[in-house]
């Protein structure tokens, strides 16, 4: 556990009260006006910089473009000081001084180059590979390890290391982390970055290290499975190769990868990824810096999820002949899917777009369907499509922006765990809980969210008792500066779902019109579980699924929607599904048209928060799979209703018709109208159902399958399966 | 005896003088993962004595609130006192007290050589063989305590009621050599000596810790005092005589 | 130039021949050069072709550019032959290069949606 301020553990005791008084204080801080704090001044290498008081040598060498090696520390993380790789040499002290923890002083003269320093690095270079295997060759890391690039730049040219008993190096035994992280303990050069990361970011305090001196090691003490939603990173954090991802065992080089940049669609994050990818094969994914959206980190889903990519692909146009379904080529299934197309009646065309869809497929399939003259468009995740519904962007987004979550002093999660719905927002609020004193309170089940958090029941009452100001609750969002109300989207699946959507609006208006927050705060926000869902709202898949239930179209697109649709529901239509895994959505179609994965076509999606962000086509489709829009495009030709795009740009001009922000890549388009929002709320009818608020992903191996390509993964249900022994003991 | 000389020297000269070389293999009797046995497991349960608890309170009030976790090492050494060793459950129950994750209280058992987390005999003979100790020759106390005890340097006695430990220095170097059983030191030891406190021991007596091959009281020179000889002053020393 | 209308005459410097006969000649020259070459060139080069198509290849080679008039042009083909024969004879071309004249025609990309659909080329 971290170590508190203290001020946070007398609000805890003594309850609310004193929270209140906390932020009475720091109100009162905000008052006087802000003192500019007097810049230092400094010379790294005689180059003079000029930083706030409290900045160390390290941050100070970096704003000059001087860059000190360093092992243990890093930005994200506290600053352990214990690697002693970024000593520098400063004028007039006897001491080399770390500089990655040392504070600036006035005057200082650093020399990051100096004799000294240079001898100081060699130093501690020679001591950490006195007790480092030279086992490179078999290593995973190398290649890619601060070891050895840091070895080569500031180590000694020439070894004194003998092996005088030949009695071997420093050994340790490797440790079993589960079957994501590899261990090879005798790698380990004691950074702590692990340690740090599990207990700072991830909240679970399991890795630590046992025992002292040269017999100190990193790990769990007891056997035990890291069990975490973003175990991964923990990867990427160590520096040397003593852990290593366990699918990724000595498969490849980094060097002989081709890395591809692309964009997450296991959840509606939107997290920036690299795919790296040799000889038209995924060979793993790793996080981009996007610190507007996922930092640095990547949830595990998303990470080890791609093995999921080879299997269970549709690969060949398939038609169901004699009740089975059978490989045929393209044209027969196109043709077959046209002939079903023909001379429909208004109305009977309908679409259901999947978690994983992309825009240019979602505006295809729009257009398509809109010739056929009929509006029945929708999700697999349905949206309340009462009061603004999906007219106004503000009613179903992250308003506030998944940056800005740290930032809020009281978060109210209704019906949603962003733990594992959402893993790097969650990391977020954890930041916030940990380092901006936030307040977090749930309306849903019992959770474990990796931080302290009030409960406040599972019942949809309740936020109308905090809207009419009947519940302690209240006391605490009254006394806020930036409060946020952040509802799941899967509550509002509910056959209440729109009341709870309306309830939670007016409280929000509510709490705007008593709180003064900034301009541009925004209380209400959604957050999304699935990666197409705002994209789809954005171009207007506004029908519901009991409307286009009840329609009982002829033609019913599946675009590789797997969840909540059932055979009997669509007894008569022909469904035609469009995706790139056999899942429950392909078992039950008449036509399946093999489409492409997310790391095969070049697409946009937008995250919960309304950025648009483009994948990369990373591999080519496997067998005669293509990217879906043109599987549209095609189709729409031989049934004699071309539409009108015949390659991307022209279908991104079409994108850009319909919704401006979807080709504004990167950027987020600030929600407004919120405003309007809440007044249309206010024609919402009905009320809440007796059924207490439940959360469909409530513990660790309900997370790593929630899709067509995690649940095809081998990885993800070694996963499940290591999660629910761990559970039994 | 020159020939061996020369051929040193001649190593000397065709090696490099300054050779670096691992640290050397053995260096702790304990080991740093926790292995499930028997009797500690992380399934078992451990209980403090309503005795202890009403300790452990009064330890928690000297903490001040945020920081209850100074406690750590107090409780666990209260543990410890109570189990005879320190089982895994048992720094469960402390981590539970203190409200923080049962990794950081691994971290601290594992780092204190004094928290034994294997079962100890009735006694914990610790036999310094520091430096000063060593000069003293403690090589034949900590001898003579494994002969007699028949048991060896990090196990326990047959019948469990020695443990040995070979530790470094106590802090009685004044004392040399010395031996530390439980809480009790004795110092200024010889083997015959040695051999009559655990043959003490085994019968169950406690024999009078502290310097046994001499007079001393304490760690005063064993010539006898060589200053503060004289006679203590009454209250009136130096004082003003109108006071 | 200030009169555009004004006609010039430039006298251009002939590459090798003076005039058209000259010309004609040495391209006779070349080819009957490379016809005596094929027994050699077929002993030299494992290539599954006869004297037959290779004679046959020179003559297509030849016929395509029978069109051109200008002597210049006529030369520098010339030239340019003269160092291909050389080449060829020399052995400095490898198998390779030489089927290259024989390489069959290619199918043109698709180039409308549907087609590149089909065929899954972008």
């Amino acid at each position: 556990m971290l170590r508190l301020p203290l001020f946070r553990a007398i609000s805890r005791s003594n309850g609310r009260l004193t929270s209140a008084v906390c932020f009475h204080n720091s109100a009162a801080n905000q008052q006087q006006p802000q003192q500019q704090p007097e810049l230092i001044e400094l010379f790294i290498d005689d180059k003079p910089v000029q930083v706030p008081p409290g900045t160390t040598v390290l941050k100070a060498a970096a704003m000059v473009g001087v860059e000190i090696p360093r092992f243990c520390y890093h930005e994200r993380l506290a600053i352990a000081g214990n690697c002693r790789m970024c000593l520098v040499e400063i004028e007039k002290q006897v001491k080399p001084v770390a500089a990655c923890a040392m504070p600036v002083m006035k005057g200082w003269r650093v020399k990051t180059n100096s004799a000294l320093t240079r001898k100081a690095r060699e130093g501690v270079m020679e001591f950490l590979l006195v007790n480092h295997p030279l086992d490179c060759p078999i290593c995973d890391q190398g290649g890619e390890c601060d070891l050895q690039d840091q070895s080569m730049a500031f180590g000694n040219d020439r070894s004194r290391f003998t092996d005088i008993n030949f009695s071997g190096k420093r050994a340790v035994e490797d440790k079993d982390l589960g079957p994501l992280i590899k261990t090879v303990m005798t790698r380990c050069i004691h950074c702590t970055r692990c340690i740090r990361f599990a207990s700072e970011v991830a909240g679970v305090d399991d890795l630590g290290t046992t025992g002292r001196g040269n017999e100190m090691q990193v790990g769990t003490y007891v056997e035990k499975l890291f069990m975490s939603e973003v175990s991964g990173n923990i990867i990427d954090l160590c520096p040397v190769g003593a852990l290593t991802s366990k699918p990724y065992a000595f498969v490849a080089r980094p060097w002989e990868n081709h890395r591809t940049d692309s964009i997450d669609v296991h959840d509606a994050v939107g997290s920036n990824i690299v795919v790296s990818h040799r000889t038209g094969e995924v060979l793993r994914i790793l996080p981009r810096v996007n610190e507007d959206v996922n930092e640095e980190w990547l949830a595990d889903k998303a990470r080890f999820s791609y093995d999921g990519l080879k299997r269970q692909r549709l690969i060949t146009p398939m038609l169901k002949i004699d009740g089975k379904l059978q490989n045929v080529e393209w044209e027969d299934a196109l043709v077959a899917a046209a002939r079903a197309l023909q001379d429909l009646p208004p109305n009977k065309c309908a679409a259901i777009a999947g978690c994983m869809a992309d825009a240019e497929v979602l505006v295809a399939v729009k257009d398509l369907v809109n010739t056929l003259d009929s509006e029945l468009l929708t999700t697999e995740q349905e949206f309340p499509k009462s009061g603004a519904g999906v007219d106004l962007r503000s009613n179903y987004l992250l308003n506030n922006k998944i940056a800005n979550v740290e930032h809020a002093d009281v978060i109210l999660l209704i019906g949603t765990n962003p733990r594992f719905e959402a893993p790097l927002v969650n990391t977020r609020i954890r930041k916030g809980y940990l380092h901006r004193e936030q307040n977090v309170a749930v309306i849903g089940p019992k959770l474990d969210l990796t931080y302290d958090h009030e409960n406040l029941g599972q019942s949809p009452d309740i936020i109308s008792q905090i809207k009419s100001g009947s519940h302690p609750f209240c006391e605490v969002l009254k006394n806020a500066k930036k409060p946020m109300i952040i509802l799941g989207a899967d509550v509002l699946t509910r056959k209440d779902g729109d009341k709870i959507l309306a309830e939670t609006q007016s409280l929000c208006k509510n709490i705007e019109k008593t709180v003064k927050t900034d301009a541009d705060w925004k209380v209400f926000n959604i957050l999304h579980t699935n990666a197409s869902q705002v994209t789809a709202l954005d171009v207007g898949y506004a029908a519901s699924l009991e409307e286009v239930k009840k329609a009982k179209p002829s033609v019913l697109f599946l675009l590789g929607a797997d969840e909540n649709i059932k055979k009997e529901d669509f007894g008569e239509s022909c469904i035609i599904y469009v995706g790139s895994h056999g899942d429950n959505g392909a078992q039950i179609a008449d036509i399946v048209l093999p489409g492409a994965a997310y790391t095969e076509k070049t697409a946009t999606y937008v995250n919960m928060e309304g950025r648009a962000q483009l994948t990369n086509a990373a591999i080519t489709p496997p067998g005669m799979a293509r990217p879906d829009w043109k599987i549209i495009r095609a189709l729409s030709e031989i049934a004699g209703h071309r539409l009108p795009y015949d390659d991307l740009h022209e279908l991104r001009d079409r994108i850009a018709e319909i919704a401006p922000h979807l080709v504004n890549y990167g950027e987020v388009e600030p929600s407004n109208f919120l405003k309007q929002v809440y007044e249309l709320a206010k024609t919402t009818q009905g009320s809440f159902l007796p059924d207490p608020i439940d959360i469909k992903q409530k513990s660790l191996d309900q997370f790593f399958m929630t899709n067509a390509i995690s649940r095809a993964s081998p990885t993800m249900a070694k996963c499940v399966q290591a999660v629910q022994k761990q559970k039994q003991v | 005896m020159f020939a061996l000389i020369g051929s040193v020297q001649r190593n000397l000269r065709f090696s490099s003088l300054r050779q670096l070389q691992t640290s050397s293999k053995h260096l702790s009797d304990a080991l740093f993962v926790h292995r499930d046995s028997e009797i500690d497991n992380t399934n078992s349960h451990f209980e403090f004595t309503e005795e202890n608890k009403k300790r452990i309170d009064s330890i928690l009030k000297i903490y001040p609130d945020g920081h209850k976790r100074g406690a750590m090492i107090p409780l666990l050494d209260l543990a410890q006192r109570q189990h005879g060793w320190l089982p895994i459950a048992a720094m469960h129950e402390v981590a539970s007290i203190l409200n923080v994750p049962n990794m950081r209280v691994y971290e601290v058992a594992t780092f204190y050589t004094m928290f034994n987390r294997r079962p100890m005999g009735k006694y914990h003979i610790q036999v310094c063989t520091c430096t000063p100790c060593w000069l003293r020759d403690s090589d034949s106390i900590l001898k003579t305590v494994c002969d007699v005890t028949n048991c060896t340097v990090g196990s326990n006695s047959a019948d469990n009621l020695f443990s040995i430990s070979e530790v470094e220095c106590l802090g009685a170097c004044a004392n040399a050599p010395m031996m530390q059983v439980n809480d009790d030191y004795y110092e200024d030891l010889t083997p015959e000596i040695t051999t009559s406190i655990i043959k003490a021991l085994m019968k169950g007596e406690r024999p009078p810790p502290g310097p046994q091959n001499c007079n001393r009281y304490a760690a005063e020179p064993i010539t006898g005092l060589t200053s503060l000889t004289s006679e203590v002053p009454d209250r009136s020393f130096r004082v003003r005589p109108d006071l | 130039m200030s009169n555009p209308a004004r006609i010039v005459t430039r006298q251009v410097k002939p590459l090798l021949s003076l005039n058209e006969n000259e010309a004609r000649r040495r391209v006779f020259g070349l080819y009957k050069a490379w016809i005596r070459q094929v027994p050699f060139i077929l002993q030299d080069y494992d290539i599954p072709k006869n004297a037959k198509d290779l004679k046959m290849k020179i003559r297509e080679e030849f016929n395509k550019h029978r069109t051109v008039k200008d002597i210049r042009v006529i030369d520098m083909l010339v030239i340019k032959g003269q160092m291909e024969l050389k080449e060829t004879v020399e052995k400095w071309k490898n198998k390779g290069a030489l089927m290259f004249y024989f390489k069959d025609t290619v199918e043109p990309k698709p180039t409308d949606f549907m087609s590149k659909f089909m065929n899954g080329t972008d």
